[in-house]
């Protein structure tokens, strides 16, 4: 039984080799093509998920040490400190979102220079899972 | 994707309708009818019209442009707004077609259309290696550049108020312009069911903490570049794609044009145009001075766009609303663009 991500993958090859190539109408060839390079990324993206799952949760441990060594001694305002708590509980895209969400709202407390580093390091890991998609998006 | 209508099928209806238009017209009879394959927000018709009236033969080049029921900008240009902008604009010296029919009975062809001038020229795609060549050489003519730089320099100078544009709607002083334009698109991103992107929302954020003033206000055409301009004996003829238009920061359109994302392969602006010539001509034209830190924030603001059009389009597909597969691959462009964004923001 063939993994499904090498199926899918014979399948888009095939779509591009034979499929696409004898089609004659316009339209019907540039979904056949398009196709083809619709399911090479899901493949593509596929076939790393598991690795990137694995790099993601570490990067995200990381970034929540170092988000709250970086808060020092003095607390977090009260949102960016749960939206952090949030991001430790369920490492997700919407969690992180909101977290960026939470301190562009707590800049003024903050100040410039502690905003500045929080959001710097957030952003490392931003760079980083951006990386990783471009992998297969790009 | 829109419902099949043959071509025999909508020659017919058009005939039909235009008999209703030019009541003293007699056999009529369509030519030369084409489906322009450009774009994925509405559907294009070039077409010559033949009929004879009081006994004298009678032809006139048509373009008719019909809402497909699923359109990318659909929520935020409808074509009876295309159809006024165009109206307005006709007593201005900008290039633009001639309007002449706005419907929105289905009767008559399924969906909304407008009917305007078939204007004469061409419009080869920047990206293709024949419209890349096409620039290349027109660049190198000279004529073409300046035409482009003044058509915007004229876009950007005309009375927009006179015109009767401000039915657009007209920004408060301040950022009101910049806030409205994110205000818009988080809307287009909102509407869909993308999950939160962090970055989109950083890119958002900053956005907001960071929008300049507007210093004057024009009509903003809101994708000025050659693909989206008729180009006649080496003159732009008319003025196209009247979709994302507003009132509001000139450097808005500036930016668009400076955007390395508008060329490929070359140094030169749109293709066409070289950036020191542009700046000079446009702002001896205008009067405005071209503040680069102000389009580098509005570069970003495009990436917002463009993440919000990609986002649509793509939920479009996943939705079920269209079957077209080059939305769905449009979901993979967002993190490209986000990149983009990213590295602007500086990380």
């Amino acid at each position: 039984m063939m993994e499904p991500v090498d199926l899918i993958e014979r399948i888009a090859a095939a779509l591009r080799r034979d499929i696409g190539p004898a089609v004659t109408e316009p339209y019907a060839k540039t979904q056949a093509f398009m196709a083809s390079v619709v399911l090479g990324k899901v493949a593509a993206e596929l076939r790393s998920s598991t690795a990137h799952a694995a790099a993601a949760a570490l990067e995200i441990e990381q970034m929540v040490a170092d988000l709250t060594a970086l808060a020092g001694t003095e607390p977090l305002p009260r949102a960016v400190q749960a939206a952090l708590d949030t991001v430790r509980r369920e490492a997700s895209d919407a969690a992180l979102a909101n977290l960026v969400t939470a301190l562009y709202g707590a800049c003024e407390t903050l100040g410039g220079n502690r905003f500045e580093a929080l959001l710097g390091r957030l952003r490392q890991t931003l760079r980083a899972r951006l990386d990783r998609a471009l992998e297969y998006t790009a | 994707m829109t419902a099949a209508t043959s071509t025999e099928d909508i020659t017919a209806r058009i005939c039909a309708y235009l008999a209703t238009r030019l009541p003293a017209a007699r056999e009529i009879e369509l030519i030369d009818l084409e489906r322009i394959a450009v774009g994925w927000s509405h559907e294009t018709f070039l077409f010559d019209a033949r009929w004879r009236q009081d006994g004298q033969p009678c032809q006139q080049g048509f373009c008719l442009r019909r809402d497909p029921g699923n359109a990318l900008l659909r929520h935020l240009s409808d074509l009876r707004e295309q159809f006024r902008v165009l109206q307005c604009l006709e007593s201005t010296p900008l290039p633009t077609p001639k309007p002449y029919w706005y419907e929105d009975d289905p009767a008559i062809l399924d969906r909304p259309f407008l009917i305007m001038e078939k204007v004469p020229g061409v419009c080869p795609n920047p990206w293709g290696r024949e419209g890349r060549a096409y620039y290349a050489a027109a660049a190198a003519r000279g004529v073409l550049p300046d035409s482009f730089t003044d058509t915007l320099a004229t876009l950007h100078t005309l009375d927009w108020r006179a015109a009767g544009l401000d039915f657009l709607g007209v920004p408060d002083a301040g950022s009101d312009f910049t806030r409205r334009e994110i205000a818009k698109w988080r809307a287009f991103i909102d509407d869909t069911a993308a999950p939160p992107h962090p970055v989109l929302t950083d890119l958002v954020s900053w956005l907001e903490a960071n929008a300049p003033p507007t210093r004057h206000l024009c009509l903003v055409h809101g994708a000025y570049r050659t693909g989206n301009l008729l180009i006649d004996d080496d003159r732009i003829s008319a003025v196209l794609d009247w979709e994302l238009q507003v009132i509001g920061d000139p450097m808005y359109d500036v930016a668009y044009v400076l955007s390395d994302l508008n060329r490929e392969g070359t140094d030169l602006l749109s293709n066409l145009v070289d950036r020191d010539t542009f700046f000079r001509r446009y702002e001896d034209a205008t009067g405005f001075t071209i503040d680069e830190e102000v389009c580098r924030y509005y570069h970003l603001l495009y990436a917002m766009r463009s993440v919000a059009f990609w986002l649509s389009a793509s939920d479009l597909y996943a939705s079920g609303r269209s079957e077209d597969l080059r939305l769905a691959r449009t979901a993979w462009s967002v993190p490209v663009v986000l990149e983009r964004a990213a590295r602007e923001l500086g990380y």
